[in-house]
């Protein structure tokens, strides 16, 4: 037992309202040159937003159909909701038991991760493998991680990072465990610049010195990842990505030197940056389009204010087709 | 669009992005020092200049040096055409 973690079933869900990026222009004080520049240089053109929606009917569907791979008889021992802004509910209300008590696993223990921001939902999985590793000879073996995504762009000043997103809406989850028979997590690398902390506070001139810095460190923590699984990014199959924007991920497939198509943009203009759930949510776009190959490997990879920059290499489970 | 057609274009798009009329402006106005715009209302500036003039701009083909002065940017608008006249693109 090498204690990997393996990813046994990603789920995900989308609030079923599509708004146009135009129609957002008022709610977020943009003007109509700027939505042009979101929707002819940054690529984004649809989203998924319910103003008024509530947190737990965005985030429970996908997390019961990926507790359907449960087996039989055994135990989900961490609950984790994986959230990129700080604040979801209410003063004196904890999210992270609320969905936990929902799905009825009640045994579990249950907390967030949103240190990371956009990455948080990578991370989460990360810290929670580790906690798994150390519970063996403390805990019956064989127990199960879900982590969970998924938050509502509640506020303009939440919906906009200006100059780089408009946010929208979109949960996910994931049921891992270790040494399972899923997708195994072959390397997971995060990076963390503090200079960037003050995330949508940040000056101009800051904003400046971050998106001169954006592609050549993600593109880096992705060589990193890549390299610690044992690849080369030729290798990989396809990078799966934030949707944060067209743009910045040019200059990530430019400072990587590798073919535009091996970075899988297509839900960029269908369903824009869905804070921690992006990687998640393509991941299941492409599984469903039969675009994951058995036995092939892919690259999840995000950027979250604050600011970190994180890439997981995973083996899609299966044995290769003839 | 003329050469001077051009040029009004650009300053009335100006004044959209900067939120503020620019009659100072001249061919020989730079954008970046004197202006203050950045790289990204830069950008804002040329889907201003495009609704304007109809003129298409490739985003993988934008070279900031085109961008130094109101002059740079007519001629490099120039080099996209044919742009298509006020009353044509209406």
């Amino acid at each position: 037992m090498t204690g990997t973690a393996t990813l046994e079933r990603i789920e995900s869900g989308l609030p079923s309202s599509r708004v146009k990026i135009d129609d957002l222009a008022g709610r977020l004080g943009l003007r109509a040159t700027e939505i042009g520049v979101f929707r002819k240089i940054y690529g984004l053109d649809e989203l998924r937003y319910e103003p008024g929606g509530g947190l737990l009917d965005l985030v429970l569907p996908p997390a019961r159909r990926a507790l359907e791979a449960l087996p039989e008889g055994r135990r989900v021992d961490y609950v984790v909701f994986a959230h990129t802004m700080q604040m979801l509910t209410p003063p004196g209300l904890d999210a992270a038991p609320l969905i936990r008590d929902a799905l009825g696993l009640h045994g579990a223990e249950a907390f967030a991760v949103n240190q990371q921001a956009c990455v948080s939902s990578m991370g989460a999985i990360d810290i929670t493998a580790e906690l798994m590793r150390a519970d063996r000879g403390r805990r019956a073996p064989g127990g199960y991680g879900l982590m969970v995504t998924g938050e509502r762009a509640y506020s303009p000043r939440i919906q906009l990072i200006p100059h780089s997103a408009i946010m929208a809406e979109a949960a996910a989850a994931c049921l891992f465990t270790l040494d399972g028979p899923g997708d195994p997590v072959l390397s997971y690398v995060d990076r963390v610049h503090g200079e960037f902390a003050d995330g949508l506070l940040m000056t101009d001139d800051r904003i400046k010195r971050f998106g001169a810095v954006y592609a050549p460190e993600l593109a880096d923590v992705i060589r990193e990842a890549v390299a610690e699984a044992g690849l080369e990014p030729a290798e990989v199959d396809l990078v799966i990505p934030h949707n944060v924007n067209t743009i910045s991920w040019r200059h990530v497939i430019k400072e990587l030197e590798i073919p535009p198509e091996q970075v899988f943009l297509d839900n960029v203009p269908r369903l824009s940056h869905c804070y921690s759930s992006d990687v998640f949510v393509n991941y299941t776009t492409l599984r469903d389009a039969g675009r994951l190959k058995a036995g092939r490997p892919y690259v999840l990879a995000s950027v979250g204010l604050g600011a970190t920059f994180g890439a997981m290499v995973i083996r899609r489970s299966g044995t290769e087709a003839a | 669009m003329t050469r001077e057609e051009i040029t009004a274009a650009i300053t009335d798009a100006l004044g959209t992005v900067l939120e503020r009329e620019v009659p100072e402006a001249t061919e020989e106005t730079r954008l970046f020092d004197e202006l203050h715009l950045d790289s990204t209302s830069v950008l804002e500036l040329l889907m201003a200049l495009e609704d304007a003039t109809g003129i298409e701009v490739d985003p993988e083909d934008i070279d900031m040096d085109d961008f130094a002065t109101v002059g740079t940017l007519a001629s490099y608008l120039e080099s996209r055409g044919p742009a298509r006249s006020a009353a044509e693109h209406a």
